[in-house]
């Protein structure tokens, strides 16, 4: 099937760095990580994250809503109004039967759920919020962006941990390619700084210590690199048929030129050890838009700063990609936002086309020894991109990729 | 002239994001835009907050801030003083 041009025309995001998609970009470029204690982690043995920060984000929702939304759906909302502004659309205006929401998490409202518990288990069930449910689960992002924006298209939460955004803007493609919608918002959102969770990270191995300067922690494709350091966040998109946007006289961002999907099925954590399942998901991306390898002229890389990750995604890149494009990966500054990673950096990858700079890789001076790849290091590189792709790789071995290019 | 209790202008002011000036002796959770589910949780942390005796019955839809305020005053749960001064 001949699949038509789709087109990103909006886009929104709150993460560690800033509350909107301008402060988020100016924060990446500057390489600089936000990583700082966090109260609530008092006693946990990792007590630290990158998380967001001055907002009230009851205040900002608003509207008597807010009690009723965890952390990851309020997030998901604010980020969708700034992408739904930004395309230059208006759900009061809006055909709301041809609008579809397609908005990941992979976590959901799992710190929500351990609320309600302690509080079950403390006071007992006549305490328990009566929005004890919507609280955790993980479709309600995507539902209070449909009840906000009267949107009555389809809806759901794709779940493929940390490759759940990139998931997200696959079947959000999918739908305006089968037509049936005509708008779709997409993207992911995750807030998962709490103390169960990030006690089954650092007991998962996966996730760095404390050790000195927290803002220096994270360290993608680093030799020195020491896990993961937990993020959060999301990242909304607006996509529609290029000839769509086109005919109503919008601008678009980026357009969605491809995607590629597989599946480990190999080990909940590890990568698969000779990392063919990954590289044919960048395949299918690349074949989908119908670029050859070497016309890739940037990777934004999931780049976690795991030693495996990274090694087995260094492998991968300089075996596709033996031209050495240019390699950025935000989770030095940002953190691992899980669920919403991929698609804060599908939004990174889109304002890197549309700007011609690439963000460096915070903490890195070079790649480790053995890692054959053009890592961006202390400034960000100034340089016309036409094409660029995006990788993310979940938990449970879900790869997804997703190819970007300039209209 | 009727007062509100100034643990239920909190309540709905901080966790509801009512704006204080909306909160008056008269309003009702129909008058605040408040719907059931909200007035729900409403009950559930005015009970937590204040020790009060509040069911369903007693916080309906139409239930002015001023009888809410005099409930409080009745039950005065916890034992804590509601004030008589306010």
């Amino acid at each position: 099937m001949r699949t038509p041009a789709i087109a990103i025309t909006g886009l929104g995001m709150i993460t560690p760095v800033g509350n909107d998609t301008e402060s988020t970009w100016d924060g990446v470029c500057a390489a600089v990580s936000p990583a700082r204690t966090v109260p609530a982690l008092e006693g946990c043995v990792i007590d630290f994250a990158c998380v967001v920060d001055g907002i009230d984000l009851d205040a900002a929702v608003g509207r008597r809503t807010a009690f009723r939304m965890g952390r990851y759906v309020k997030f998901a909302v604010l980020a969708a109004r700034e992408a739904v502004a930004d395309a230059g659309l208006d759900p009061a205006g809006w055909d709301g039967s041809r609008v579809a929401v397609v908005v990941g998490t992979s976590s959901g409202g799992s710190a929500q759920l351990t609320d309600q518990a302690l509080v079950l288990e403390r006071r007992g069930p006549e305490a328990t919020s009566p929005a004890g449910v919507l609280l955790t689960i993980p479709n309600m992002p995507a539902a209070e962006i449909a009840i906000e924006m009267r949107a009555t298209g389809p809806s759901m939460a794709p779940c493929t941990a940390c490759s759940s955004g990139v998931t997200a803007l696959s079947v959000a493609r999918d739908l305006l390619a089968t037509g049936q919608c005509d708008v779709a918002v997409a993207g992911a959102t995750e807030s998962t700084v709490f103390p169960i969770a990030m006690t089954g990270f650092a007991r998962s191995g996966a996730a760095a210590r404390a050790d000195g300067d927290l803002s220096r922690l994270s360290r993608p494709f680093a030799a020195d690199r020491a896990g993961l350091v937990m993020g959060e966040g999301a990242a909304v998109m607006v996509l529609e048929r290029a000839a769509d946007a086109e005919a109503r006289g919008a601008e678009p961002r980026a357009l969605l030129a491809g995607t590629g999907a597989t599946t480990d099925a190999h080990h909940p954590t590890s990568p698969h050890p000779d990392g063919r399942i990954a590289r044919a998901a960048v395949e299918a991306a690349l074949r989908d838009a119908g670029w050859r390898a070497d016309e890739v002229e940037h990777v934004n890389a999931h780049g976690t700063a795991t030693e495996r990750n990274d090694a087995a995604e260094a492998a991968l890149i300089s075996r596709v990609y033996p031209h050495r494009p240019p390699v950025t990966a935000p989770k030095g500054v940002l953190g691992h936002c899980m669920g919403a990673a991929g698609a804060i950096e599908a939004g990174l990858t889109i304002l890197t086309l549309q700007r011609g700079v690439i963000p460096p890789v915070a903490n890195l001076d070079a790649p480790a020894p053995g890692f054959d790849i053009d890592c961006v290091t202390k400034v960000p590189l100034v340089r016309p991109v036409r094409r660029a792709v995006s990788h993310s790789f979940g938990f449970g071995g879900h790869n997804a990729v997703v190819a970007l290019q300039r209209p | 002239m009727s007062t509100i209790d100034p643990r239920i202008t909190d309540v709905l002011s901080r966790t509801f994001k009512v704006p204080v000036a909306e909160i008056l002796p008269e309003s009702t959770m129909d008058s605040l835009d408040m719907d059931s589910l909200a007035a729900a949780e409403f009950a559930v942390v005015l009970r937590e907050t204040t020790g009060a005796e509040l069911d369903t019955g007693t916080l309906t839809r139409g239930t002015t801030l001023a009888r809410l305020t005099e409930h409080l005053r009745a039950s005065a749960g916890d034992g804590s003083p509601v004030g008589t001064a306010r």
